[in-house]
């Protein structure tokens, strides 16, 4: 029961009124974010790492998790009224959710998408609680080449199940490990791929590559394609709220779809894509009512859930393992890095009051996101009022500010605009952004593990499997090669 | 999924040739990234790839990125050839299959190359100004003198704000030293 007593000290830090003022800061800037296109969570946090860099790393982070729990709420809504999700966790919403709404069940549907989101967050943020330092715990019997492996685990995953296609992928994750080596060789001092560049010392950026791919990339690739409609929002007015019938029927799916979204998202390439998928799947064959495709609340109410479980699944291997597992994990964690901070088993140990305080500040940003959203979703929507071209001119400006202000250089600029360019090509030719990010944060991480285990290891790279975790987490990276075919049938049948 | 679905290196049906003689060949893709992964072998060829003591030198993943990116860049090239398809994220207010507007698009790059020159010696205010009123002007809309004003507030906000808050954006204006 020491967890309990940790979680108590985590409320005294996210109850203190200046975190909780910062978490009400998050959640009101994810909604926003979630709900304006073009920004999601893992921008916005890239572009407030140089701001936050003066605050404690505790406010930060409790500003970071509203934003993060903010943006599938503000995704959501924009799904259900807009039939536009703005992530792929929210693309299952959008079935049902917007044929709800056009036929004027608007209001339950995101009612039904609110207090799901509440009680899977809730119920995940609880398992959380217990699950990871259990995992810490397991985690400080880890080697270098189990460390290793599970980074190969994580690459293998990410690139197959991100994306249609198993190569693009593979090359969206080499192209992030190729920008990882560049600068100085942290374990030999030598600079690697500067072409005597002094600018390029430092490395690349994974902010500036992640602003550059997200922001610039989109920017881009919108304006190449622009389709000039007027947003069109069904209205919610005095229209009817859930009843008790569809209380009943929601229910179910809310657990349902936490109990998929949870242990998906805490796997290395889990993500919100598939579990919200699953969860579309299982409630459209339970489904009593011969309702799916005209509007079931079931297929609102369970990938809702789903979706908002996997964001805490998320954070176990991150705040565990220091493993991120999507592109938001992978800011989070250079937020950890800017911080001087490594995220692992020692964290629970040596900053109990940052991860507690985190962790805790997940129950109260959930709460505080219900009572936003749920009465204020017609002021939200009227962001989308915001005209197009000044929306997206914004965007750049913002993007261009948080790269320019990391180190007042042109190369970060010239650097933004040819990873900008990739991202646009990256969207045209339909390759995953996120492996991109993987790679370049989890590169140089891999390459210590690797280069550490056959130090030991007088160079035999039999080192590499000779303990039962790394063994099994190699075979377990090797067959994940073999998943896309199967995952295909999965989307073919959703 | 089989009949009309994506295809990759184990499933290419002969039914699908006609169409994708149609259809472009972005070989020039696969290139760059065999051209991207030739630099970095080329880079680890000067580097170390064993050490004394550590069995393995900086150099050694460099290679494996390096030969990683010119093999996949290979199996892509291959890809293509055979008739692989390509099709455009979707995206909010974007229409995927619409054809390519190249003007809006170029506008778009200038406002986000431009920076890299014009920040350094004029300041942040005054290359957000341009940028913005750019992005605008790609996006079609008309009102120059509006928008301009609205980057030029934007900008100098932001300048202020961020510069409170402790970012180093540098100087207002550089050409008038404030």
């Amino acid at each position: 029961m020491e967890t309990f007593a940790f979680l108590i000290d985590g409320f005294a830090v996210a109850l203190q009124p200046h975190n909780l003022m910062w978490a009400l800061i998050g959640s009101v800037l994810g909604t926003v974010i979630g709900i304006l296109p073009g920004i999601g969570p893992a921008l916005t946090i890239a572009l407030l790492l140089p701001v936050t860099i003066a605050l404690a790393p505790t406010s930060a982070f409790i500003m970071f998790a509203g934003v993060l729990y903010g943006a599938m709420y503000g995704g959501s809504t924009t799904s259900i009224l807009l039939n536009t999700p703005g992530e792929a966790g929210s693309m299952m919403t959008a079935l049902e959710g917007n044929r709800m709404a056009r036929a004027g069940r608007g209001a339950a549907a995101l009612a039904t998408a609110a207090i799901g989101s509440f009680v899977a967050g809730t119920i995940a943020t609880l398992l959380l609680t217990f699950a990871a330092p259990a995992i810490a715990e397991l985690a400080f019997y880890f080697k270098p080449a189990d460390y290793f492996a599970l980074t190969v685990l994580a690459f293998t995953s990410v690139a197959v199940v991100m994306g249609t296609s198993r190569v693009r992928g593979f090359i969206a994750l080499f192209i992030g490990l190729a920008l990882g080596v560049v600068g100085i060789d942290t374990m030999a001092g030598q600079p690697r791929l500067t072409f005597g560049m002094m600018q390029l010392l430092k490395g690349i950026e994974l902010t500036v590559v992640l602003v550059s791919l997200f922001a610039v990339g989109e920017m881009l690739y919108v304006a190449s394609r622009y389709r000039k409609l007027p947003a069109k929002i069904t209205p919610t007015k005095g229209l009817a709220w859930m009843t008790r019938e569809d209380f009943a029927r929601s229910w179910k799916p809310w657990l349902r779809g936490t109990a998929i979204g949870f242990p998906m998202g805490a796997l290395p390439g889990g993500g919100s894509e598939i579990p919200t998928m699953l969860s579309y799947t299982l409630e459209k064959k339970l489904a009593r009512h011969d309702e799916f495709g005209k509007g079931a609340i079931e297929g609102v109410a369970g990938p809702e859930a789903a979706n908002n479980a996997s964001a805490a699944g998320v954070l176990v291997p991150l705040l565990t393992l220091g493993l991120p597992t999507s592109a938001t994990a992978a800011v989070l964690l250079a937020a950890f890095q800017n911080y001087g901070l490594q995220p692992g088993p020692f964290l629970f140990t040596s900053n109990p009051q940052l991860v507690w305080g985190l962790i805790a500040s997940l129950y109260v940003g959930n709460l505080m996101l219900l009572v936003l959203n749920l009465p204020l979703v017609g002021l939200w929507v009227r962001l989308l009022l915001i005209p197009r071209p000044q929306l997206y001119a914004g965007i750049l400006v913002f993007a261009m500010i948080g790269i320019w202000g990391v180190a007042r250089s042109w190369m970060d600029l010239l650097i933004m605009a040819v990873v900008g360019l990739m991202g646009y090509v990256m969207r045209v030719y339909d390759f995953p952004i996120a492996p991109v990010l993987i790679g370049l944060i989890l590169g140089p991480m891999a390459e210590n593990y690797l280069r550490t285990a056959l130090a030991a290891g007088q160079g035999n790279p039999i080192v590499l499997v000779s303990t039962p975790v790394s063994a099994t987490l190699m075979v377990l990276a090797v067959l994940f090669l073999a998943l896309p075919p199967l995952l295909r049938r999965l989307r073919a049948n959703a | 999924m089989s009949n009309n679905g994506t295809p990759d290196l184990s499933e290419q049906g002969g039914g699908r040739e006609a169409a994708s003689h149609q259809a472009p060949r972005p070989f020039w893709i696969g290139l760059l990234v065999m051209a991207m992964g030739a630099i970095w072998l080329y880079g680890a060829s000067s580097l170390p790839q064993g050490a004394r003591y550590a069995a393995v030198g900086p150099g050694l993943f460099v290679t494996i990125t390096g030969a990683g990116l010119v093999l996949l860049g290979g199996i892509l090239v291959l890809q293509i050839w055979r008739g692989e398809r390509f099709e455009p994220q979707d995206a909010e207010d974007a229409a995927a299959n619409s054809p390519m507007d190249k003007r809006a698009f170029i506008t778009a790059l200038v406002a986000v190359f431009l920076p890299v020159v014009i920040m350094p010696p004029l300041g942040m205010p005054f290359t957000a100004t341009v940028a913005f009123a750019l992005v605008c002007r790609a996006f079609g809309s008309r009102h120059l003198l509006m928008d301009i004003a609205i980057g030029a507030v934007l900008g100098s906000l932001a300048w202020v704000l961020f510069t409170q808050l402790g970012l180093q954006l540098g100087r207002f204006f550089p050409p008038l030293g404030v």
